[in-house]
């Protein structure tokens, strides 16, 4: 499953580009995300939890940034293991370009899901994944502009 | 644990329930009574069909304690001793059964959609119906059971 | 028909209400799951969630802390006690002269997994929560390989088995290629179509489930399953997997919730909870969830096909040739092997006179689950086959399909009839159905109603599918020397107790065929008796003889056989003890209606009384055995060959491609009818299910991850009561000629029949030359964009 989008952010390159390896605005912006932890300069563990349709799942797994190029582009791995739920692995290749209110985010998902989500909820990832992007992207870029952002 | 009480097929049980159990995990497995069938496991398939307070529903989409108060009434609670419920008659005489697994949920179904309707057309039947599936007959049966037992009921 | 036939109830050709109803209607039937043993522990099995991976490690050091937990077994611990693998009953001998290759397919799997749902472990817990949260906890470390679950690319796929170069698992022929190949180019025309049938999951409405037990003081086990053969389960678990004495083990198969195939099987669930109990000293139940369902039944189907046929200038058949690509998914099933030849490339002269016929069946490993019988079990292909290029046929030649089809249809006067793909039918008279079938729909006036149809902006489309089909597999010389690993014959035995009451002991299972009614009609009209006082048992290794089981419409053709067998033995010692209480010679005894009688004269004897001499022998013929109780089995010398017609006409939506079933009629023959009310359930049941497959059901592994995407009934469209019409069903009937009931079996010809007859009617409609099944709104709305 691909997905791709576009978001623009009220900020410059170079403080989108911090914002993308920190953490903590990570975490704030993933939905779901219970906890990311940094292990190195290019790799984190997550635990996230979601629900797509009827499967409600915690996924435990790890992220890595991959292709470094700052403060232009990177590419985000990760692969989720979510018990007798089944699975997730995915990659978002994200690139930044400069633009006039700011900066232009794009990204392009590749994800693929397994076992009990894939059964019974497949009809339903791809929406559910692009309704988890745009959540993601926009709670991002409401952190960077500093905006009140209202977790679920 | 919370407890509840209920009228199951006519006679008053209480007890402690696990707030997790289902209403046909409940009747299964609490209460012994197997008739009431478990075909699925996303309620698609209406094989646990009974009636709550008259009303027929999925076992398998209720908590047991939300029965708590009510009147339950199984597949085991329909026929009067040996004497079988008409819509029960109806799907002996009919053929409207065979391997029987679909059986029950499919009887209590149809006592709820036809009730006070006893000249229910053949859509209405098939429609109403459309919660249960039944991979033996092809439904031609079912059908026809089905509005004979809602003559037979009177509305 | 049996010489008998003066009782009006419940004997032959009645429709009497079922003896089994009463219990399934009031909730007190007992399946499986049902059951419940003293000091019983819950099995949940640990699955692969990737269709093809190394697994790396299995940790269950969490799992096995957790709350509730008895055990925690793996693959190793299987290899450890030497389960063998799940064998493959059916050895097909390929074109070279070389077995099919069947790898090994472990129950636990331990070194790699080949399918999602495999099963690596399983946790055995007090409570079957605790065995769900547990598993949960089971860690287990797989290398994700490249998976392969196409159908028709599987040959150059990733490899699955180092056993099965190239995935092939045979290639397969049945006739001469270069006759065929002649008889082609030398034909005034040839229709070329590519086909493929779509895989199905067989979906009974009972979950499979399963309770193993082991008596330590007897040493004896028990295995409650919803198996369609107890028996058959029994020797595969006794002789190849566990390795245990078939006195040791007990198979019982209380009542079934359906199975159509997928319940012949042995699976590795029932094998696993029988050699667990032993290990954990306990009873261990295992009940699928319809999740695990649609992992791990057998599929059935899913074949890709090319297929020629040729004609000649005035539109006889010249040749047929198929080449057919058929999935077996991972690993080889227990019957797998035959269905996409023995029971398929053999019916490809269907109804007619094709004079030679060619067929090769390349089967291939995929990362799937396996595919097995599913009910029709390879005939329905071959019927699809050869009803839809007959169909295409008439078109491209611009004749009329039915005038095509009764041109080539072999002649009543030309049985017995033997064809090129090495069957010989016994009778048959195909040009009744069709001139049944055709008046019924009125095919002359569907110009007219195809009019009206189109001034209400809808396309109508008729299909005609004239389908035959091969049941009661048999005899078991001739399916031994193709490879079959049992005999087919049936057992059954017939008790009169002492008051007069009648068992009948049968090898065959009943899972919503009736036969608790059926076989009681047969034995009480044989023997003269009330049927209210025969009663059928059957499903349980440790009453019933031996039996092969139910499958391929061969309960009664060989099942029935068997008992009206057991009931000659009967009446011919009947006649022995009459001949001596009314003085007479044995020679001058006959029965008739319950009575013994001595020929020519009022003397008689009822066979109450003769029964009750036999067990209360004050008065008895020197030289006989007491008692009134008799064993037969029964091998039948040929299959039995129903056949009919069906015709579907169709509605549909041009706006947005919603096909409607407007009409269906079916015509069978299937020999003489013990009970037609029973019969006529089989047809519409078996018609259901093949317009699901033509219209509804779609079974989807993704191409890239090899995951089922269809694994819910959210997904995967079962046919539900407002999708079908009520079917207009008849019959005609041509005895079978060589059993002694002259029946021909029911069970599966509205399977066969269906998705020709439902495709060949939307073609119709929509001009198309194919609509892929399932044909859904979308598939069909676009086949209307194409050809419009
Ligand atoms: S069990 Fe299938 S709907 Fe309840
Ligand atoms: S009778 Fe078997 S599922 Fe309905």
């Amino acid at each position: 499953m691909k997905l791709e989008g576009t978001y623009i952010i009220n900020a410059s390159k170079e403080e989108v580009w911090k914002a993308m390896n920190d953490p903590a605005i990570l975490q704030q912006a993933i939905p779901g995300c219970e906890s990311l932890e940094k292990i190195s300069d290019t790799q984190f563990t997550a635990v996230i939890k979601a629900k797509i349709g009827p499967v409600k799942a915690s996924f435990t797994g790890e992220v890595n940034l991959e292709n470094l190029n700052p403060p232009h582009s990177y590419t985000l791995t990760g692969e989720g293991k979510g018990g007798l739920a089944g699975f997730a692995t995915g990659s978002a290749d994200v690139s930044l370009n400069e633009h006039n209110d700011g900066t232009e985010l794009i990204y392009l998902v590749d994800a693929q899901v397994g076992g009990k989500i894939a059964q019974i909820g497949s009809r339903l990832v791809g929406g559910a994944a692009k309704k988890l992007s745009d959540k993601f992207f926009s709670r991002f870029a409401a952190v960077i502009n500093g905006e009140e952002e209202n977790p679920e | 644990m919370p407890s509840i009480s209920l009228t199951l097929n006519g006679r008053s049980v209480s007890g402690e329930v696990e707030t997790k159990t289902l209403l046909v995990d409940y009747i299964r497995e609490n209460q012994k009574l197997t008739g009431t069938h478990v075909g699925c496991d996303t309620s698609q398939c209406g094989s646990c069909v009974v009636h709550v307070d008259g009303k027929s529903v999925k076992s398998c989409t209720m908590l047991a304690v939300q029965v708590d108060g009510s009147e339950v009434t199984t597949i085991e609670g329909l026929a009067t001793g040996e004497e079988l419920h008409p819509m029960q008659e109806a799907f002996r005489q009919n053929h409207g059964l065979q391997c029987g697994f679909c059986t029950p949920g499919m009887v209590m179904s149809a006592v709820d959609l036809v009730a006070g309707n006893p000249d229910i057309s053949e859509t209405e039947i098939r429609e109403g119906l459309e919660g249960n599936i039944c991979r033996c007959t092809g439904y031609h049966n079912i059908v026809k059971s089905v509005q004979a037992g809602a003559k037979a009921m009177g509305g | 028909m049996p010489d008998t036939g003066t009782i009006t109830s419940g004997g032959i050709g009645d429709a009497v209400q079922r003896k089994e109803d009463f219990r399934f209607l009031t909730g007190r039937g007992t399946y499986t799951d049902d059951i419940n043993r003293m000091g019983q522990t819950y099995a949940v099995f640990v699955r692969s969630p990737h269709a093809h991976a190394k697994i790396r490690s299995v940790d269950t050091s969490a799992a096995s802390q957790a709350s509730g937990v008895v055990s925690i077994l793996t693959g190793a611990d299987m290899v450890a006690d030497e389960v063998g693998s799940l064998i493959c009953g059916w050895n097909v001998v390929d074109r070279h002269g070389e077995g099919h290759k069947a790898p090994p397919h472990p129950p636990l799997a331990h070194d790699t997994v080949k399918h999602v749902g495999d099963q690596v472990a399983v946790v055995i817990a007090e409570t079957l929560s605790e065995a769900q949260a547990a598993a949960e906890l089971v860690e287990v470390d797989y290398e994700v390989l490249a998976a392969n679950v196409d159908t028709g690319s599987a040959l150059s796929g990733p490899e699955i088995h180092p056993e099965a170069p190239s995935n092939l698992c045979y290639d397969w022929i049945l006739g001469e290629e270069a006759d065929v190949d002649k008889a082609l180019a030398n034909s005034a025309h040839v229709t070329e179509l590519d086909i493929i049938n779509n895989r199905l999951v067989p979906n009974p409405m009972e979950p499979r489930a399963a309770i193993g037990e082991y008596d330590m003081a007897t040493g004896e086990y028990t295995c409650f399953s919803t198996s369609q053969n107890p028996h058959v389960l029994r020797l595969i678990l006794c002789a190849f997997v566990l390795g245990i004495p078939e006195t040791k083990l007990k198979v019982i198969a209380p009542d079934v919730g359906g199975g159509f195939g997928s319940k012949i099987f042995c699976y590795a669930e029932e094998t696993t909870c029988v050699w667990a109990s032993k290990k954990i000293g306990r009873p261990v139940k295992w009940t699928s969830t319809r999740s695990e369902a649609f992992l791990t039944d057998a599929h059935g189907r899913d074949h890709v096909s090319h297929v020629k046929l040729g004609l000649d200038a005035n539109g006889k058949f010249t040749a047929l040739k198929v080449e057919t690509i058929a999935n077996m998914g991972a690993y080889l099933s227990t019957f797998a092997s035959s269905v996409p030849t023995y029971l398929y490339a053999t019916l490809l002269a269907g109804q007619y006179t094709t004079p030679v016929i060619f067929c090769n069946t390349k089967a291939v490993f995929t990362n799937t689950v396996a595919v097995d019988a599913y009910r029709g079990a390879g005939r329905p292909e071959a019927t699809f086959v050869v009803e839809r290029i007959v169909e295409t046929a008439a078109r491209e030649l611009g004749v009329d399909p039915a005038e095509l089809r009764r041109k080539n249809f072999i002649q009543p006067d030309q049985f017995p009839y033997d064809t090129p793909v090495a069957l010989t039918y016994d009778t048959g008279n195909y040009e009744a159905s069709l001139d049944k079938a055709m008046g019924m729909i009125d095919y002359a006036g569907f110009p007219a109603r195809r009019a009206k149809s189109e001034a209400n902006g809808k396309k109508r489309g008729l299909g005609i599918s004239a389908y035959i089909e091969a049941c009661g597999i048999a005899p078991s010389a001739v399916v031994g020397s193709l490879g079959a690993g049992v005999g087919l014959w049936e057992s059954a035995q017939v008790r009169f107790n002492a008051t007069g009451s009648v068992s009948v002991f049968t090898g065959s299972h009943s899972h919503g065929q009736g036969h608790e009614t059926a076989f009681a009609q047969l034995a009480a009209t044989k023997l003269g008796i009330p049927f209210e006082n025969v009663e059928v048992v059957h499903g349980d290794t440790s009453k019933v003889p031996m039996g092969m089981g139910t499958y391929g419409s061969r309960s009664l053709a060989v099942g029935g056989s068997a008992i009206d067998r057991a009931c000659d033995k009967i009446i011919e010692k009947g006649k022995k003890v009459a001949a001596h209480l009314l003085e007479a010679a044995v020679e001058d005894i006959e029965f008739a209606d319950g009575n013994f009688t001595v020929a020519g004269t009022d003397k008689s004897k009822a066979m109450e009384e003769i029964v009750f001499a036999a067990y209360v022998p004050h008065d008895y013929p020197e030289g006989v055995e007491p008692g009134m109780d008799e064993t037969a089995f029964y091998d039948p010398g040929n299959f039995t060959y129903p056949a009919g017609t069906h015709i579907a006409e169709v509605e549909i939506d041009e706006a947005t491609g919603v096909t409607e079933i407007v009409d269906w009629v079916a015509v069978d023959d299937f020999g003489n009818v013990i009970n037609p009310m029973i019969v006529e359930g089989q047809v519409h049941g078996g018609i259901a299910q093949g317009v699901g497959q033509a219209l509804l059901e779609g079974t989807v592994y993704d191409k890239d991850s090899g995951q089922l995407v269809t694994g819910s009934y959210m997904d995967y469209c079962m046919p539900r009561a407002d999708d079908l019409p009520s079917f207009r069903v008849d019959m005609t009937t041509t005895a079978c000629t060589h059993n002694p009931l002259g029946v021909k079996g029911c069970g599966e010809a509205g399977a066969i029949a269906a998705p020709a007859a439902l495709i060949n009617a939307i073609t119709d409609a929509t001009g198309a030359v194919t609509v892929e099944m399932p044909a859904t709104p979308e598939r069909v709305w676009r086949a209307l964009q194409e050809n419009n």
